[in-house]
């Protein structure tokens, strides 16, 4: 059964100003509700930009992108974040500030110019602390948290934005295994439970593999391969978008990715 | 030359710490001719000042007092009295002085008033080999020890001491004939923020002696800044502002203003930046001057 | 319970400014004495004003530039007032409304200056570049100033120094009425603002993602801001550690919200200036020393304080 398209891209390309290089080149996408997908690639493949393409950001030179079958550049920014919840790789903290504001700052995009907080607005922070795990963190500051908490905070703002898509931008970089494995857990979790669509841009290809419904595999701002994991993910491609020899193996049904050393120091 | 005036109280207003210092000796050191300014550095001429370049016009005026005013061969653009003295090329506004206007006049001597950019000055002046005095001049009784000096130094002796004695005896006495119930003034010189005379000024010893009561006496310095309802509060006579011409001021017209009562009843004294502007030689003029205003005064 | 305070105290500071003063008013005279309605009053509401004002402008810039240590004064805006207060004295331009009008047209000439050096293209400000224009204007303008000051005769120019450290002691019904005509309007523009500042503490992507108009609303901060700073120099000179201070205090006792920040920044700034006045006119009684003092030596021990309490936490 296939569910709601949320977020449907057809041969986007763009550039940054005054950059030499188109970042995106020709690339589709198509993220439907229920769905959990995955965006890999190297480094500067142009992971980051899709994102910011795909919610009218950055400038598009040519091709389509639609959210929920209106263009993006037409929907405010208020709209937007009422759909669409998103996790940068990067957020200032500038002054000190506890878990409980933080999450209520996803609230905002529902709130009138002249309301102010209502009760289901508060309701709608607990049921996000809760489906992270993070209600009992609610009191806490922000500093005090761990790599891992921090994320599942941040996740619960997102959540908070009652959104139909979530957009994960690299949220395991830092996190160890246990913490990188619950947040793909949890992301899977709200995909199946509540039916939100999830896109996550990861380094992690394993993980992803595992994880994901659908991946999208980037090179140099291109699509190089697009589909189901075990369908897509390759020893050639891999290698060849990698830049690295590679094996891949099943488990469980997934490829898992395998890099091989380098071949004089093998036995 | 309300302007002038201005600018020595604020001027005053920062070398207050300069004022602090010791005062040099007042009387020439033995015979000959050596001095002690009141930076407190001997100066010592080999013949009496030939070629004298004033940066004060109350120094001018004691000059031309003396009966030295021929070698006067530079002059600041303020210094207008005597006659005489506009005939003597101007060497600027003296605010800070013009180093190179004044050697350029090829002086042997050059008197300034005592202030911070002056002491600077006279540095630089002596570094080219001029010879500089510096004199302390907020207040009536530093007239009569400036004249006495330049007396020595121009070789006019009898008549420097002779114009002290009679600048030292205008300050000792009180008024001349006691007033009937003494009138209040506050000189203003300017409004936004307000800034008034105290008792570290010439011009509060003028009022004084013309049988007049300054409301700031006892504020110490030559002027401080106060607000409108300081004043008010004080309840002023008359409200006497440095200005040639009977113009009344235009703050006068404020509301703010008007809450003082001189200013809404128009009891303004305006006195000439001429004879006002500066303590100098005329000193007893002024006196009289002022006490006739306040005696006609509505 | 703070609020109630916070009102205790505003309506505390203004009494005592109405009740303290070198005329010694007794009691019973106060309401009719004309001292207190044409000179106390309009003085203490000026100061007032001029405070919140500049609370206010403190705050939504401390936001913008995601820096808590700016100041209103550091975009340039006083040395642009001071030139235009110089300028008109030195061009003997007439009327009494000179002076103020003057400094208000140099800030905001400044202010329009630090804005295009600010846009990076595409209407995008950049508030990096914000806060270095704004040292940068500052100093060309005060390089002006000083030349205007060292070529010109003018005495007043002495003066006109005076004027620029801050001062109420001009303080007139008029100058109330301009201000409380003025202010609302880019008061508002930055209370509007309050919810996408709060959401610009995160980052500007970030910001945007969660649904603020970061474009528009960098230029409509740095313009309110700075409309009601250029607004305060005109009427009372250049008063600092206001805008820098405040916003802190306030952010220790309300928290970092905007909604709750703005107005008790309002307040207290209000408060903090009425009674630095009010210091100013009594401490060295009969003179007054220049406002921009008083709050500075009042500021910087406070500032001292919460940068302990900062680099501690």
């Amino acid at each position: 059964m296939d569910g709601e398209l949320i977020l449907a891209l057809s041969g986007v390309t763009c550039r940054y100003p005054d950059a030499p290089r188109d970042s995106l080149v020709g690339v589709s996408l198509e993220v439907r509700a229920g769905e959990f997908h995955a965006v890999l690639g190297p480094n500067g493949s142009g992971k980051t930009t899709l994102v910011r393409a795909a919610l009218g950001l950055v400038r598009r030179v040519a091709g389509r992108a639609e959210i929920l079958g209106r263009p993006a550049r037409d929907w405010s920014r208020r709209e937007l974040a009422r759909v669409v919840g998103v996790l940068p790789q990067r957020e200032d903290n500038l002054f000190p500030q506890r878990v409980r504001e933080t999450v209520l700052l996803g609230r905002y995009p529902h709130l009138s110019l002249l309301g102010g907080m209502g009760a289901n607005d508060r309701a709608a922070v607990e049921r996000a602390l809760v489906a992270c795990d993070a209600a009992d963190l609610a009191d806490r500051w922000l500093w005090s948290l761990s790599g891992g908490e921090y994320q599942r905070v941040r996740l619960a703002r997102a959540l908070a934005q009652e959104p139909r898509l979530l957009v994960l931008d690299e949220p395991t970089t830092s996190l160890d295994l246990r913490h990188e494995m619950e947040l793909f857990e949890l992301v899977r979790a709200l995909v199946d439970a509540h039916g939100l669509a999830a896109l996550m841009i990861t380094h992690h290809v394993n993980l992803a593999a595992r994880f994901a419904d659908q991946v999208l595999i980037l090179a140099e701002g291109r699509a190089v391969a697009r589909g189901r994991p075990a369908d897509v993910l390759t020893g050639e491609t891999a290698a060849a978008v990698f830049q690295w020899p590679v094996v891949i193996s099943a488990f469980e049904g997934r490829p898992q990715m395998i890099p091989l050393r380098k071949k004089e120091n093998r036995p | 030359m309300r302007r002038w005036s201005v600018r020595t109280h604020l001027a005053g207003l920062l070398a207050l710490a300069l004022a602090a210092c010791t005062r040099g000796e007042r009387a020439p050191a033995g015979g000959g001719r050596t001095v002690t300014d009141d930076a407190g550095r001997p100066v010592a001429l080999a013949a009496p000042a030939r070629r004298i370049v004033s940066l004060s016009p109350s120094f001018t005026e004691i000059l031309f007092a003396v009966g030295a005013g021929d070698r006067l061969v530079g002059r600041t653009a303020w210094c207008d009295y005597p006659p005489a003295a506009l005939a003597v090329p101007s060497v600027g506004d003296g605010m800070p002085p013009n180093v190179e206007a004044v050697a350029a006049r090829r002086p042997d001597l050059v008197l300034l008033y005592r202030s911070g950019p002056n002491a600077t000055a006279a540095q630089q002046l002596e570094r080219l080999g001029i010879r500089t005095v510096l004199f302390d001049l907020n207040r009536l009784e530093d007239l009569g020890p400036a004249a006495r000096r330049l007396g020595v130094l121009t070789g006019r002796r009898a008549a420097g001491d002779s114009l002290a004695r009679a600048m030292d005896s205008l300050v000792s006495q009180g008024p001349e004939s006691p007033t009937p119930g003494p009138k209040s003034l506050v000189f203003i010189v300017w409004d936004n923020p307000p800034i008034v005379i105290g008792a570290g000024s010439y011009l509060d010893q003028l009022a004084g002696l013309a049988g007049a009561r300054n409301v700031f006496h006892d504020i110490r310095t030559p002027s401080a800044q106060v607000s409108i309802e300081t004043i008010a509060a004080r309840q002023p006579d008359f409200i006497a502002v440095l200005s040639d011409t009977a113009a009344r001021p235009p703050y006068a017209d404020r509301p703010e203003w008007r809450v003082v009562a001189a200013v809404r009843q128009g009891r303004f004294l305006f006195l000439p930046g001429r004879l006002f502007g500066r303590p100098g030689p005329r000193a007893a003029e002024a006196v009289r001057e002022l006490r006739r205003r306040l005696e006609t005064a509505p | 319970m703070k609020y109630v305070v916070l009102a205790g105290a505003a309506l505390a500071t203004l009494a005592a400014a109405l009740l303290v003063g070198p005329a010694n008013l007794p009691l019973a005279d106060l309401l009719g004495s004309p001292i207190v309605w044409q000179l106390r009053l309009p003085r203490a509401v000026l100061a007032f004003l001029v405070g919140g004002a500049l609370g206010v402008a403190g705050t939504s810039l401390q936001a913008l530039v995601r820096n808590p240590l700016a100041d209103p004064f550091l975009l340039g805006l006083s040395g642009g007032a001071g030139l235009g207060a110089v300028a008109a004295i030195a061009l003997h331009v007439p009327g009494p409304w000179a002076l103020p009008l003057a400094a208000f047209v140099g800030a905001v000439g400044a202010m329009a200056l630090v804005y295009r050096l600010g846009l990076v293209g595409g209407g995008e400000l950049d508030p990096r570049i914000l806060l270095l224009g704004g040292v940068a204007v500052g100093a060309l303008a005060g390089a002006i100033t000083t030349a205007i000051v060292s070529l010109a005769e003018a005495t007043e120019l002495r003066n006109a120094f005076l004027w620029l450290w801050g001062g109420f002691s001009g303080a007139s019904w008029t100058t109330v009425f301009v201000i409380l005509a003025y202010a609302p309007l880019p008061l508002g523009v930055l209370v509007a603002a309050a919810r996408p500042l709060d959401l610009l503490a995160l980052g500007e992507e970030p910001a945007q993602y969660l649904g603020a108009d970061v474009r528009r609303l960098k230029q409509l901060v740095y313009l309110a801001a700075s409309l009601l700073t250029a607004a305060a120099v005109a009427v009372a000179g250049v008063i600092g550690f206001v805008g820098l201070v405040v916003p802190h205090v306030c952010r220790l006792v309300w928290g970092r919200l905007h909604r709750t920040l703005l107005p008790t920044a309002f307040l207290t700034g209000g408060i903090l200036l009425a009674a630095a006045d009010t210091l100013a006119r009594t401490v060295v009684a009969p003179r007054e020393l220049p406002v921009g003092i008083v709050t500075a030596l009042l500021g910087v021990p406070v500032f001292a304080f919460l940068l302990r309490r900062w680099t501690v936490s």
